[in-house]
Protein backbone atom coordinates (compact mmCIF):
# COMPACT_ATOMS: atom_id res chain seq x y z
CA UNK A 1 0.00 0.00 0.00
CA UNK A 2 0.54 3.67 -0.48
CA UNK A 3 2.54 5.49 2.33
CA UNK A 4 1.46 8.93 3.49
CA UNK A 5 4.21 10.58 2.14
CA UNK A 6 3.67 8.99 -1.70
CA UNK A 7 -0.17 9.58 -1.35
CA UNK A 8 1.24 13.36 -0.53
CA UNK A 9 3.26 13.35 -3.15
CA UNK A 10 0.86 12.10 -5.25
CA UNK A 11 -1.74 15.23 -4.72
CA UNK A 12 0.38 17.46 -5.48
CA UNK A 13 1.95 16.06 -8.34
CA UNK A 14 -1.55 15.01 -9.78
CA UNK A 15 -2.80 18.75 -8.89
CA UNK A 16 -0.38 19.37 -11.84
CA UNK A 17 -0.44 16.67 -14.21
CA UNK A 18 -3.87 17.23 -13.64
CA UNK A 19 -4.32 12.84 -13.26
CA UNK A 20 -5.01 12.74 -9.58
CA UNK A 21 -7.24 9.89 -9.47
CA UNK A 22 -5.55 7.94 -12.37
CA UNK A 23 -2.56 7.81 -10.11
CA UNK A 24 -4.28 6.48 -6.89
CA UNK A 25 -6.57 4.66 -8.29
CA UNK A 26 -4.42 1.05 -9.29
CA UNK A 27 -2.67 1.08 -5.80
CA UNK A 28 -5.31 2.07 -4.00
CA UNK A 29 -7.81 -0.55 -6.09
CA UNK A 30 -5.03 -2.97 -5.25
CA UNK A 31 -5.14 -2.43 -1.42
CA UNK A 32 -8.54 -3.23 -1.77
CA UNK A 33 -8.42 -6.04 -3.41
CA UNK A 34 -5.53 -7.64 -0.82
CA UNK A 35 -7.64 -6.35 2.07
CA UNK A 36 -5.52 -4.29 3.29
CA UNK A 37 -8.12 -1.12 2.89
CA UNK A 38 -11.19 -1.49 3.94
CA UNK A 39 -14.05 0.24 1.62
CA UNK A 40 -15.39 2.83 4.26
CA UNK A 41 -19.09 3.12 4.32
CA UNK A 42 -20.14 6.60 3.40
CA UNK A 43 -23.76 8.48 3.85
CA UNK A 44 -24.28 11.88 2.81
CA UNK A 45 -27.11 14.05 3.95
CA UNK A 46 -28.00 17.00 2.21
CA UNK A 47 -29.61 19.80 3.77
CA UNK A 48 -29.83 23.52 2.44
CA UNK A 49 -27.77 23.35 -0.82
CA UNK A 50 -28.52 23.43 -4.15
CA UNK A 51 -26.34 20.32 -4.41
CA UNK A 52 -24.07 21.99 -6.23
CA UNK A 53 -21.27 19.66 -4.48
CA UNK A 54 -22.41 16.41 -6.09
CA UNK A 55 -22.59 17.86 -9.23
CA UNK A 56 -19.12 19.20 -8.61
CA UNK A 57 -18.03 15.42 -7.45
CA UNK A 58 -19.83 13.76 -10.24
CA UNK A 59 -17.23 15.64 -12.53
CA UNK A 60 -14.22 13.45 -11.71
CA UNK A 61 -12.52 12.13 -14.73
CA UNK A 62 -10.49 8.89 -14.96
CA UNK A 63 -11.18 7.24 -12.89
CA UNK A 64 -14.82 8.00 -13.00
CA UNK A 65 -17.03 8.41 -10.35
CA UNK A 66 -18.72 5.09 -10.58
CA UNK A 67 -15.19 3.41 -10.30
CA UNK A 68 -14.87 5.28 -7.31
CA UNK A 69 -17.90 3.75 -6.38
CA UNK A 70 -17.24 0.43 -7.22
CA UNK A 71 -13.40 -0.15 -6.20
CA UNK A 72 -13.02 1.99 -3.24
CA UNK A 73 -15.91 3.77 -1.65
CA UNK A 74 -19.13 1.84 -0.34
CA UNK A 75 -21.07 4.68 -0.97
CA UNK A 76 -23.98 3.84 0.92
CA UNK A 77 -26.61 6.78 1.18
CA UNK A 78 -27.02 10.27 -1.28
CA UNK A 79 -30.48 11.12 -2.97
CA UNK A 80 -28.52 12.31 -6.10
CA UNK A 81 -26.64 9.11 -6.54
CA UNK A 82 -29.48 6.78 -4.95
CA UNK A 83 -30.75 4.08 -7.03
CA UNK A 84 -33.85 3.53 -4.71
CA UNK A 85 -36.35 6.00 -3.46
CA UNK A 86 -38.53 7.13 -0.20
CA UNK A 87 -39.02 4.52 2.91
CA UNK A 88 -36.14 1.92 0.83
CA UNK A 89 -33.46 4.48 0.70
CA UNK A 90 -34.35 5.67 3.98
CA UNK A 91 -34.12 1.96 5.44
CA UNK A 92 -30.36 2.19 4.30
CA UNK A 93 -29.33 4.90 5.83
CA UNK A 94 -30.89 3.90 9.19
CA UNK A 95 -29.22 0.06 8.91
CA UNK A 96 -25.92 1.68 8.57
CA UNK A 97 -26.47 3.84 11.48
CA UNK A 98 -27.71 1.04 14.09
CA UNK A 99 -25.65 -1.77 12.46
CA UNK A 100 -21.68 0.16 11.61
CA UNK A 101 -21.49 3.09 14.34
CA UNK A 102 -18.51 4.08 14.38
CA UNK A 103 -17.43 2.94 11.04
CA UNK A 104 -18.94 4.90 8.60
CA UNK A 105 -17.91 8.34 7.05
CA UNK A 106 -21.11 11.67 7.26
CA UNK A 107 -20.38 13.59 4.52
CA UNK A 108 -22.71 16.65 4.31
CA UNK A 109 -23.85 18.93 1.89
CA UNK A 110 -25.73 21.78 2.70
CA UNK A 111 -25.89 24.67 5.65
CA UNK A 112 -27.77 24.26 8.94
CA UNK A 113 -31.00 25.90 8.87
CA UNK A 114 -31.68 27.12 12.54
CA UNK A 115 -34.92 28.84 12.28
CA UNK A 116 -37.79 27.47 14.02
CA UNK A 117 -36.19 24.48 15.21
CA UNK A 118 -35.18 23.90 11.83
CA UNK A 119 -38.64 23.45 10.08
CA UNK A 120 -37.67 25.44 7.26
CA UNK A 121 -35.34 22.07 6.00
CA UNK A 122 -37.06 18.25 6.28
CA UNK A 123 -34.85 15.72 5.10
CA UNK A 124 -36.19 12.64 5.95
CA UNK A 125 -40.24 11.09 7.08
CA UNK A 126 -39.88 9.07 10.42
CA UNK A 127 -42.52 7.25 11.62
CA UNK A 128 -44.99 9.63 10.67
CA UNK A 129 -43.16 12.45 11.56
CA UNK A 130 -40.75 15.01 9.23
CA UNK A 131 -37.50 15.18 10.76
CA UNK A 132 -35.10 18.31 10.62
CA UNK A 133 -31.72 18.83 8.45
CA UNK A 134 -30.00 19.53 12.24
CA UNK A 135 -32.13 16.56 13.90
CA UNK A 136 -30.98 14.16 11.63
CA UNK A 137 -27.18 15.69 10.81
CA UNK A 138 -26.53 15.67 14.86
CA UNK A 139 -28.17 12.26 14.72
CA UNK A 140 -25.92 10.41 12.18
CA UNK A 141 -22.96 12.95 13.02
CA UNK A 142 -22.74 11.72 17.10
CA UNK A 143 -21.91 7.89 15.84
CA UNK A 144 -19.81 8.50 12.42
CA UNK A 145 -15.93 7.88 12.55
CA UNK A 146 -15.67 11.10 10.76
CA UNK A 147 -17.69 13.86 9.36
CA UNK A 148 -17.19 15.44 6.50
CA UNK A 149 -18.53 18.88 6.00
CA UNK A 150 -18.35 19.58 2.04
CA UNK A 151 -18.75 23.03 0.31
CA UNK A 152 -19.76 26.48 1.58
CA UNK A 153 -22.71 26.19 2.80
CA UNK A 154 -22.18 22.94 5.46
CA UNK A 155 -18.78 23.98 6.45
CA UNK A 156 -19.37 27.94 7.34
CA UNK A 157 -23.21 28.75 6.42
CA UNK A 158 -22.20 30.14 2.79
CA UNK A 159 -24.56 31.61 0.46
CA UNK A 160 -27.71 30.48 2.34
CA UNK A 161 -26.50 31.79 5.56
CA UNK A 162 -25.85 35.80 3.53
CA UNK A 163 -26.84 38.92 5.17
CA UNK A 164 -29.49 39.02 6.59
CA UNK A 165 -29.26 35.24 7.00
CA UNK A 166 -33.28 34.92 7.56
CA UNK A 167 -32.82 31.65 8.07
CA UNK A 168 -30.56 31.58 10.83
CA UNK A 169 -28.31 28.95 8.91
CA UNK A 170 -24.48 27.92 10.22
CA UNK A 171 -22.23 25.57 9.59
CA UNK A 172 -22.07 21.78 10.36
CA UNK A 173 -19.56 22.33 13.21
CA UNK A 174 -21.46 24.87 15.31
CA UNK A 175 -24.46 22.52 15.49
CA UNK A 176 -21.89 19.08 16.26
CA UNK A 177 -20.41 21.09 18.61
CA UNK A 178 -19.03 17.65 20.00
CA UNK A 179 -17.35 16.30 17.37
CA UNK A 180 -14.47 17.75 14.75
CA UNK A 181 -15.62 18.09 11.38
CA UNK A 182 -13.52 18.39 8.38
CA UNK A 183 -14.43 20.95 6.61
CA UNK A 184 -13.81 20.70 2.55
CA UNK A 185 -15.10 24.06 1.48
CA UNK A 186 -15.57 25.69 -1.74
CA UNK A 187 -18.56 27.02 -3.50
CA UNK A 188 -18.72 23.90 -4.97
CA UNK A 189 -16.14 22.16 -3.82
CA UNK A 190 -13.40 20.55 -6.56
CA UNK A 191 -14.09 16.96 -6.83
CA UNK A 192 -10.15 16.49 -6.04
CA UNK A 193 -10.25 17.99 -2.70
CA UNK A 194 -13.88 16.05 -1.84
CA UNK A 195 -12.05 12.52 -3.35
CA UNK A 196 -8.68 13.20 -1.76
CA UNK A 197 -10.15 13.70 1.64
CA UNK A 198 -12.09 10.69 1.85
CA UNK A 199 -9.12 8.88 0.45
CA UNK A 200 -6.96 9.96 2.98
CA UNK A 201 -9.55 9.01 5.72
CA UNK A 202 -9.77 5.68 4.48
CA UNK A 203 -6.08 5.17 4.31
CA UNK A 204 -4.48 7.14 6.83
CA UNK A 205 -7.14 8.57 9.13
CA UNK A 206 -7.77 12.23 9.42
CA UNK A 207 -5.69 14.56 7.34
CA UNK A 208 -4.19 17.47 9.10
CA UNK A 209 -6.17 20.45 9.59
CA UNK A 210 -5.43 24.11 8.90
CA UNK A 211 -7.15 26.67 11.62
CA UNK A 212 -10.60 26.72 9.78
CA UNK A 213 -10.38 22.93 10.12
CA UNK A 214 -9.60 22.15 6.23
CA UNK A 215 -7.52 19.65 5.32
CA UNK A 216 -4.16 21.53 4.55
CA UNK A 217 -2.91 19.20 2.16
CA UNK A 218 -5.47 21.32 -0.10
CA UNK A 219 -5.98 24.79 1.84
CA UNK A 220 -2.53 25.13 2.82
CA UNK A 221 -1.43 27.88 0.67
CA UNK A 222 -3.53 31.33 -0.20
CA UNK A 223 -4.51 31.18 -4.03
CA UNK A 224 -2.54 34.52 -4.03
CA UNK A 225 1.08 33.04 -3.17
CA UNK A 226 0.47 30.32 -6.24
CA UNK A 227 -1.37 32.70 -8.77
CA UNK A 228 0.54 32.70 -11.71
CA UNK A 229 -0.28 36.45 -12.34
CA UNK A 230 1.79 37.24 -8.98
CA UNK A 231 4.74 38.57 -11.05
CA UNK A 232 2.39 41.52 -11.98
CA UNK A 233 1.27 42.15 -8.54
CA UNK A 234 4.89 42.27 -7.22
CA UNK A 235 5.79 44.74 -10.35
CA UNK A 236 2.60 46.76 -9.79
CA UNK A 237 1.26 45.80 -13.31
CA UNK A 238 -2.56 45.60 -12.71
CA UNK A 239 -5.69 44.73 -14.67
CA UNK A 240 -8.82 47.92 -14.98
CA UNK A 241 -11.36 45.64 -16.22
CA UNK A 242 -12.50 42.25 -15.70
CA UNK A 243 -11.50 40.59 -18.70
CA UNK A 244 -8.00 42.03 -18.83
CA UNK A 245 -4.77 39.54 -18.28
CA UNK A 246 -3.13 41.56 -15.59
CA UNK A 247 -3.32 40.80 -12.20
CA UNK A 248 -6.79 41.48 -10.87
CA UNK A 249 -5.87 42.56 -7.61
CA UNK A 250 -7.20 46.10 -8.92
CA UNK A 251 -10.79 44.75 -9.88
CA UNK A 252 -10.94 42.85 -6.55
CA UNK A 253 -9.32 39.27 -6.88
CA UNK A 254 -9.60 37.80 -3.04
CA UNK A 255 -6.69 36.07 -4.16
CA UNK A 256 -4.40 37.31 -1.07
CA UNK A 257 -7.28 36.06 2.02
CA UNK A 258 -8.65 32.80 0.22
CA UNK A 259 -6.47 29.60 1.00
CA UNK A 260 -7.26 26.97 -1.70
CA UNK A 261 -4.90 25.22 -4.15
CA UNK A 262 -7.24 26.11 -7.68
CA UNK A 263 -3.98 27.86 -9.13
CA UNK A 264 -2.39 24.78 -9.61
CA UNK A 265 -5.28 22.19 -9.28
CA UNK A 266 -7.19 24.15 -11.74
CA UNK A 267 -10.84 23.39 -12.51
CA UNK A 268 -13.06 21.21 -15.11
CA UNK A 269 -10.43 18.47 -15.79
CA UNK A 270 -7.72 21.16 -15.27
CA UNK A 271 -8.44 23.08 -18.29
CA UNK A 272 -9.24 26.67 -16.30
CA UNK A 273 -9.69 28.37 -13.47
CA UNK A 274 -11.81 32.24 -12.65
CA UNK A 275 -8.10 33.84 -13.11
CA UNK A 276 -7.36 31.98 -16.17
CA UNK A 277 -10.19 33.23 -17.40
CA UNK A 278 -9.29 36.91 -16.25
CA UNK A 279 -12.18 37.12 -13.20
CA UNK A 280 -10.88 37.43 -9.89
CA UNK A 281 -10.93 34.91 -7.24
CA UNK A 282 -14.46 35.41 -5.37
CA UNK A 283 -12.66 33.52 -2.19
CA UNK A 284 -15.30 30.76 -2.23
CA UNK A 285 -13.51 28.72 0.08
CA UNK A 286 -13.00 31.07 3.10
CA UNK A 287 -15.62 31.63 6.34
CA UNK A 288 -17.47 34.09 6.01
CA UNK A 289 -18.32 33.88 2.14
CA UNK A 290 -19.93 35.32 0.52
CA UNK A 291 -20.92 38.32 2.70
CA UNK A 292 -16.95 38.95 3.63
CA UNK A 293 -15.66 38.58 -0.08
CA UNK A 294 -18.95 40.52 -1.82
CA UNK A 295 -18.73 42.80 -3.47
CA UNK A 296 -16.39 40.41 -5.69
CA UNK A 297 -14.96 43.68 -7.64
CA UNK A 298 -13.91 45.37 -4.52
CA UNK A 299 -10.98 44.80 -2.40
CA UNK A 300 -12.94 45.24 1.14
CA UNK A 301 -16.37 43.95 2.22
CA UNK A 302 -19.85 46.20 2.10
CA UNK A 303 -20.89 47.04 6.07
CA UNK A 304 -24.49 46.32 6.61
CA UNK A 305 -26.39 49.24 8.32
CA UNK A 306 -29.83 48.58 9.82
CA UNK A 307 -32.52 48.38 7.29
CA UNK A 308 -30.85 46.55 5.05
CA UNK A 309 -28.28 49.18 3.24
CA UNK A 310 -25.06 48.70 2.50
CA UNK A 311 -22.15 50.87 2.28
CA UNK A 312 -18.94 49.99 0.57
CA UNK A 313 -15.91 50.98 2.42
CA UNK A 314 -14.12 52.69 -0.08
CA UNK A 315 -16.74 55.09 0.38
CA UNK A 316 -17.38 55.41 4.19
CA UNK A 317 -13.50 56.44 4.18
CA UNK A 318 -13.50 59.31 1.39
CA UNK A 319 -16.66 60.06 3.19
CA UNK A 320 -15.06 60.69 6.72
CA UNK A 321 -12.35 62.03 4.52
CA UNK A 322 -14.56 64.29 3.30
CA UNK A 323 -16.03 65.47 6.19
CA UNK A 324 -12.86 66.47 7.89
CA UNK A 325 -11.90 68.29 5.09
CA UNK A 326 -15.35 70.12 5.38
CA UNK A 327 -15.19 70.64 8.93
CA UNK A 328 -11.29 72.09 8.89
CA UNK A 329 -12.06 74.55 6.01
CA UNK A 330 -15.03 75.76 8.04
CA UNK A 331 -13.05 76.25 11.52
CA UNK A 332 -10.50 77.98 9.90
CA UNK A 333 -13.08 80.29 8.14
CA UNK A 334 -14.91 80.91 10.84
CA UNK A 335 -11.91 81.40 13.11
CA UNK A 336 -11.00 83.88 10.42
CA UNK A 337 -13.96 85.35 10.35
CA UNK A 338 -13.86 85.89 14.40
CA UNK A 339 -10.39 86.67 14.24
CA UNK A 340 -9.47 83.87 16.58
CA UNK A 341 -6.31 82.84 14.51
CA UNK A 342 -5.36 86.54 14.19
CA UNK A 343 -5.41 86.47 18.19
CA UNK A 344 -3.98 83.27 18.77
CA UNK A 345 -0.89 84.21 16.60
CA UNK A 346 -0.38 87.35 18.09
CA UNK A 347 -0.42 85.77 21.35
CA UNK A 348 1.94 82.79 21.30
CA UNK A 349 4.24 84.32 18.78
CA UNK A 350 7.76 86.26 20.09
CA UNK A 351 7.55 90.01 19.44
CA UNK A 352 9.82 92.02 17.51
CA UNK A 353 13.26 93.03 19.29
CA UNK A 354 13.27 95.86 20.99
CA UNK A 355 9.54 96.34 21.49
CA UNK A 356 8.37 94.70 24.73
CA UNK A 357 4.80 94.57 25.43
CA UNK A 358 3.93 96.49 28.17
CA UNK A 359 0.56 96.88 30.11
CA UNK A 360 0.35 100.12 31.23
CA UNK A 361 -0.67 99.85 35.37
CA UNK A 362 -0.66 103.22 36.76
CA UNK A 363 -0.05 106.44 35.34
CA UNK A 364 1.59 109.41 37.26
CA UNK A 365 0.33 112.41 36.84
CA UNK A 366 2.58 115.77 37.62
CA UNK A 367 1.22 118.53 38.39
CA UNK A 368 2.62 121.87 38.56
CA UNK A 369 1.48 125.63 40.08
CA UNK A 370 0.61 128.29 37.31
CA UNK A 371 3.00 130.90 37.51
CA UNK A 372 0.88 133.93 37.92
CA UNK B 1 -1.40 117.49 29.17
CA UNK B 2 1.99 115.40 29.12
CA UNK B 3 2.07 111.65 30.73
CA UNK B 4 4.77 110.25 32.33
CA UNK B 5 5.79 106.86 32.56
CA UNK B 6 8.02 105.68 34.73
CA UNK B 7 9.29 102.62 35.26
CA UNK B 8 11.96 100.91 37.89
CA UNK B 9 15.20 100.84 36.83
CA UNK B 10 15.53 96.59 37.12
CA UNK B 11 12.50 95.85 35.47
CA UNK B 12 13.90 98.43 32.25
CA UNK B 13 17.00 96.86 32.39
CA UNK B 14 15.26 93.15 32.22
CA UNK B 15 12.69 94.21 29.39
CA UNK B 16 15.55 95.57 27.28
CA UNK B 17 17.42 92.41 27.54
CA UNK B 18 14.47 90.24 26.70
CA UNK B 19 12.52 90.17 23.60
CA UNK B 20 10.40 88.09 24.70
CA UNK B 21 6.97 88.05 26.48
CA UNK B 22 6.66 85.88 29.11
CA UNK B 23 8.64 82.93 30.58
CA UNK B 24 10.71 80.82 28.78
CA UNK B 25 9.71 77.01 30.21
CA UNK B 26 11.17 73.57 28.54
CA UNK B 27 7.95 72.13 27.51
CA UNK B 28 9.05 68.92 25.69
CA UNK B 29 12.70 66.96 26.13
CA UNK B 30 14.60 65.60 23.70
CA UNK B 31 13.11 62.04 23.54
CA UNK B 32 9.74 63.38 22.92
CA UNK B 33 10.73 64.85 20.46
CA UNK B 34 12.83 62.28 18.58
CA UNK B 35 9.11 60.59 19.15
CA UNK B 36 7.16 63.05 17.72
CA UNK B 37 8.97 63.53 14.51
CA UNK B 38 10.29 60.11 14.32
CA UNK B 39 7.33 58.23 14.49
CA UNK B 40 5.48 61.36 12.15
CA UNK B 41 8.01 60.05 9.42
CA UNK B 42 7.53 56.43 9.82
CA UNK B 43 3.48 56.55 10.24
CA UNK B 44 3.41 58.72 7.25
CA UNK B 45 5.12 56.18 5.42
CA UNK B 46 3.14 52.93 6.72
CA UNK B 47 -0.04 55.27 5.83
CA UNK B 48 0.68 55.61 2.39
CA UNK B 49 2.42 52.66 1.73
CA UNK B 50 -0.64 50.88 3.22
CA UNK B 51 -2.72 52.20 1.22
CA UNK B 52 -0.88 51.72 -1.74
CA UNK B 53 -1.27 48.10 -0.61
CA UNK B 54 -4.73 48.35 -0.43
CA UNK B 55 -5.51 50.21 -3.72
CA UNK B 56 -2.48 50.37 -6.23
CA UNK B 57 -2.38 53.64 -8.01
CA UNK B 58 -1.67 52.61 -11.59
CA UNK B 59 0.12 55.64 -12.73
CA UNK B 60 3.01 54.85 -9.55
CA UNK B 61 3.96 51.62 -11.00
CA UNK B 62 5.50 50.51 -7.69
CA UNK B 63 7.11 47.51 -7.29
CA UNK B 64 4.60 45.72 -4.54
CA UNK B 65 7.20 43.55 -2.76
CA UNK B 66 8.93 46.79 -2.04
CA UNK B 67 5.43 48.67 -1.30
CA UNK B 68 5.01 45.77 1.14
CA UNK B 69 8.57 45.41 2.63
CA UNK B 70 8.94 49.46 3.18
CA UNK B 71 5.50 48.85 5.24
CA UNK B 72 7.04 46.33 7.75
CA UNK B 73 10.08 48.11 8.04
CA UNK B 74 8.73 51.73 9.02
CA UNK B 75 5.53 49.96 11.08
CA UNK B 76 8.55 48.46 13.19
CA UNK B 77 10.42 51.81 13.23
CA UNK B 78 7.18 53.61 14.13
CA UNK B 79 6.61 50.61 16.98
CA UNK B 80 10.37 51.57 18.08
CA UNK B 81 9.56 55.27 18.32
CA UNK B 82 6.84 54.80 20.30
CA UNK B 83 8.54 52.54 23.07
CA UNK B 84 11.36 55.39 23.34
CA UNK B 85 8.21 57.57 24.31
CA UNK B 86 6.92 55.01 26.47
CA UNK B 87 10.11 54.33 28.46
CA UNK B 88 10.38 57.97 28.80
CA UNK B 89 7.03 58.53 30.44
CA UNK B 90 7.98 55.97 33.05
CA UNK B 91 11.19 57.49 33.23
CA UNK B 92 10.11 60.51 33.77
CA UNK B 93 7.03 59.50 35.69
CA UNK B 94 4.93 61.64 33.03
CA UNK B 95 1.67 61.08 32.36
CA UNK B 96 0.83 64.24 30.91
CA UNK B 97 -0.89 61.76 28.11
CA UNK B 98 -3.05 59.47 29.85
CA UNK B 99 -7.28 61.49 30.07
CA UNK B 100 -7.97 61.68 33.72
CA UNK B 101 -11.57 61.99 34.34
CA UNK B 102 -10.92 65.76 35.68
CA UNK B 103 -9.68 66.41 32.22
CA UNK B 104 -12.76 64.96 30.63
CA UNK B 105 -15.25 67.48 33.08
CA UNK B 106 -13.89 69.82 30.69
CA UNK B 107 -14.35 68.88 27.28
CA UNK B 108 -17.95 70.10 26.89
CA UNK B 109 -16.53 73.80 27.39
CA UNK B 110 -13.77 72.57 25.30
CA UNK B 111 -16.04 72.09 22.68
CA UNK B 112 -17.94 75.29 23.17
CA UNK B 113 -14.19 76.97 22.75
CA UNK B 114 -14.23 75.00 19.72
CA UNK B 115 -17.77 75.90 18.39
CA UNK B 116 -17.14 79.52 19.12
CA UNK B 117 -19.69 79.65 21.82
CA UNK B 118 -16.87 80.77 24.37
CA UNK B 119 -13.90 83.48 23.96
CA UNK B 120 -11.26 81.07 25.71
CA UNK B 121 -9.94 77.19 26.57
CA UNK B 122 -11.42 75.89 29.62
CA UNK B 123 -7.97 75.27 31.95
CA UNK B 124 -5.90 72.05 31.35
CA UNK B 125 -2.62 70.26 32.00
CA UNK B 126 -0.01 70.34 29.37
CA UNK B 127 -2.83 69.09 27.28
CA UNK B 128 -6.53 69.71 27.07
CA UNK B 129 -9.23 67.30 27.04
CA UNK B 130 -9.68 66.89 22.99
CA UNK B 131 -5.86 66.51 22.81
CA UNK B 132 -5.87 63.64 25.75
CA UNK B 133 -8.43 61.89 23.92
CA UNK B 134 -6.37 61.80 20.38
CA UNK B 135 -3.18 61.15 21.15
CA UNK B 136 -4.29 58.14 22.96
CA UNK B 137 -6.43 57.08 21.04
CA UNK B 138 -3.68 56.93 18.63
CA UNK B 139 -1.27 54.77 21.17
CA UNK B 140 -4.00 52.67 21.25
CA UNK B 141 -5.20 52.01 17.96
CA UNK B 142 -1.55 52.05 16.48
CA UNK B 143 -0.80 49.64 19.42
CA UNK B 144 -4.09 47.20 17.64
CA UNK B 145 -3.35 47.77 13.93
CA UNK B 146 0.40 46.94 14.78
CA UNK B 147 -0.93 43.58 16.34
CA UNK B 148 -3.39 42.98 13.32
CA UNK B 149 -0.25 43.53 10.81
CA UNK B 150 1.72 41.37 12.78
CA UNK B 151 -1.76 38.57 12.65
CA UNK B 152 -1.85 39.25 8.99
CA UNK B 153 1.98 38.84 8.11
CA UNK B 154 1.87 35.38 9.67
CA UNK B 155 -0.54 34.42 7.82
CA UNK B 156 -2.11 32.13 10.34
CA UNK B 157 1.07 30.75 11.41
CA UNK B 158 0.95 32.33 14.79
CA UNK B 159 -1.99 34.03 16.77
CA UNK B 160 -4.64 32.21 14.69
CA UNK B 161 -6.90 32.73 17.49
CA UNK B 162 -7.18 36.22 16.71
CA UNK B 163 -8.12 34.97 13.05
CA UNK B 164 -10.93 33.06 14.90
CA UNK B 165 -11.62 35.81 17.15
CA UNK B 166 -12.21 38.61 14.89
CA UNK B 167 -14.09 36.59 12.29
CA UNK B 168 -11.30 36.08 9.33
CA UNK B 169 -8.81 38.10 7.23
CA UNK B 170 -11.52 40.06 5.61
CA UNK B 171 -12.68 41.55 8.55
CA UNK B 172 -9.00 42.14 9.97
CA UNK B 173 -8.33 43.61 6.50
CA UNK B 174 -11.95 45.65 7.46
CA UNK B 175 -10.34 46.79 10.80
CA UNK B 176 -6.83 48.02 9.75
CA UNK B 177 -8.38 49.98 6.92
CA UNK B 178 -10.75 51.52 9.46
CA UNK B 179 -8.22 52.60 11.73
CA UNK B 180 -6.15 54.18 8.46
CA UNK B 181 -9.15 56.11 8.32
CA UNK B 182 -9.68 57.37 11.56
CA UNK B 183 -5.53 58.52 11.91
CA UNK B 184 -6.32 60.20 8.77
CA UNK B 185 -9.15 62.24 9.43
CA UNK B 186 -7.39 63.01 13.24
CA UNK B 187 -4.00 63.85 12.15
CA UNK B 188 -5.51 67.18 9.63
CA UNK B 189 -7.20 68.18 12.56
CA UNK B 190 -3.59 68.13 14.84
CA UNK B 191 -1.95 70.00 12.41
CA UNK B 192 -4.43 72.67 11.77
CA UNK B 193 -5.21 73.07 16.02
CA UNK B 194 -1.21 72.97 16.21
CA UNK B 195 -0.83 75.77 13.55
CA UNK B 196 -3.58 78.05 14.93
CA UNK B 197 -4.49 77.61 18.35
CA UNK B 198 -0.63 78.23 20.27
CA UNK B 199 2.26 78.32 17.72
CA UNK B 200 4.69 78.43 20.71
CA UNK B 201 3.55 74.72 21.15
CA UNK B 202 4.66 73.91 17.93
CA UNK B 203 8.24 75.77 18.32
CA UNK B 204 8.52 73.66 21.69
CA UNK B 205 8.13 70.68 19.44
CA UNK B 206 11.31 71.73 17.56
CA UNK B 207 13.43 73.59 19.98
CA UNK B 208 11.92 71.62 22.95
CA UNK B 209 10.94 75.33 24.88
CA UNK B 210 7.94 76.78 24.74
CA UNK B 211 6.83 80.44 25.83
CA UNK B 212 4.58 80.92 28.36
CA UNK B 213 2.81 83.83 28.80
CA UNK B 214 2.55 85.42 32.36
CA UNK B 215 -1.05 84.64 33.72
CA UNK B 216 -1.70 89.19 34.38
CA UNK B 217 -0.84 89.38 31.28
CA UNK B 218 -3.39 87.44 29.11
Amino acid sequence: MLSRRDFLKLVVKGAILGNFYQLISPPLAEAVAAGEVKKLPVVMIETGTCTGDSISLDNIWTPTFSDILTNILDWRYDWTMNQVQGEAAYRILQDTYENMPNEYILIVQGSMIQRDAGHYNHVAYENGKLITGIELVRRIGLKAKYVVAIGSCATYGGPVSGYPNPTQSTGVQNILPERRVINVSGCPAHPDWIMGTLLHLALYGEPELEKFGRPKLFYGETVHNRCPRRKDYDQGIFATEIGQKECLFRVGCKGPVTYADCPIRRWNDRFNWPIGCNTPCIGCTEPGYPDLMSPFTAHLPDIPFPGGTKVNTDAIGLGVLGLTSIAITGHITTSLFKGRIQKNLLKTSVKAQHRPALKKVKTFHQYWPKKS
Amino acid sequence: MKHHIKLRKPLMKQLKKSNVKGTIVQSQPLWVRIFHWGFTASLTIVILSGLQLHKPASFLALNFSKVLTAHIVFGWFSLGFLAIRIADSFIRRDDSLIPKIQDLRHFPQLMSYCFFLRSSPPPARKYNSGQLLIYFSWFVLFLLSSFLGLVSYWQGEHLIWVWRLIGGFQVLRWTKFITTIYFLATIPIHIYLSLTEDISRLQAMVTGYERKSPPNNR
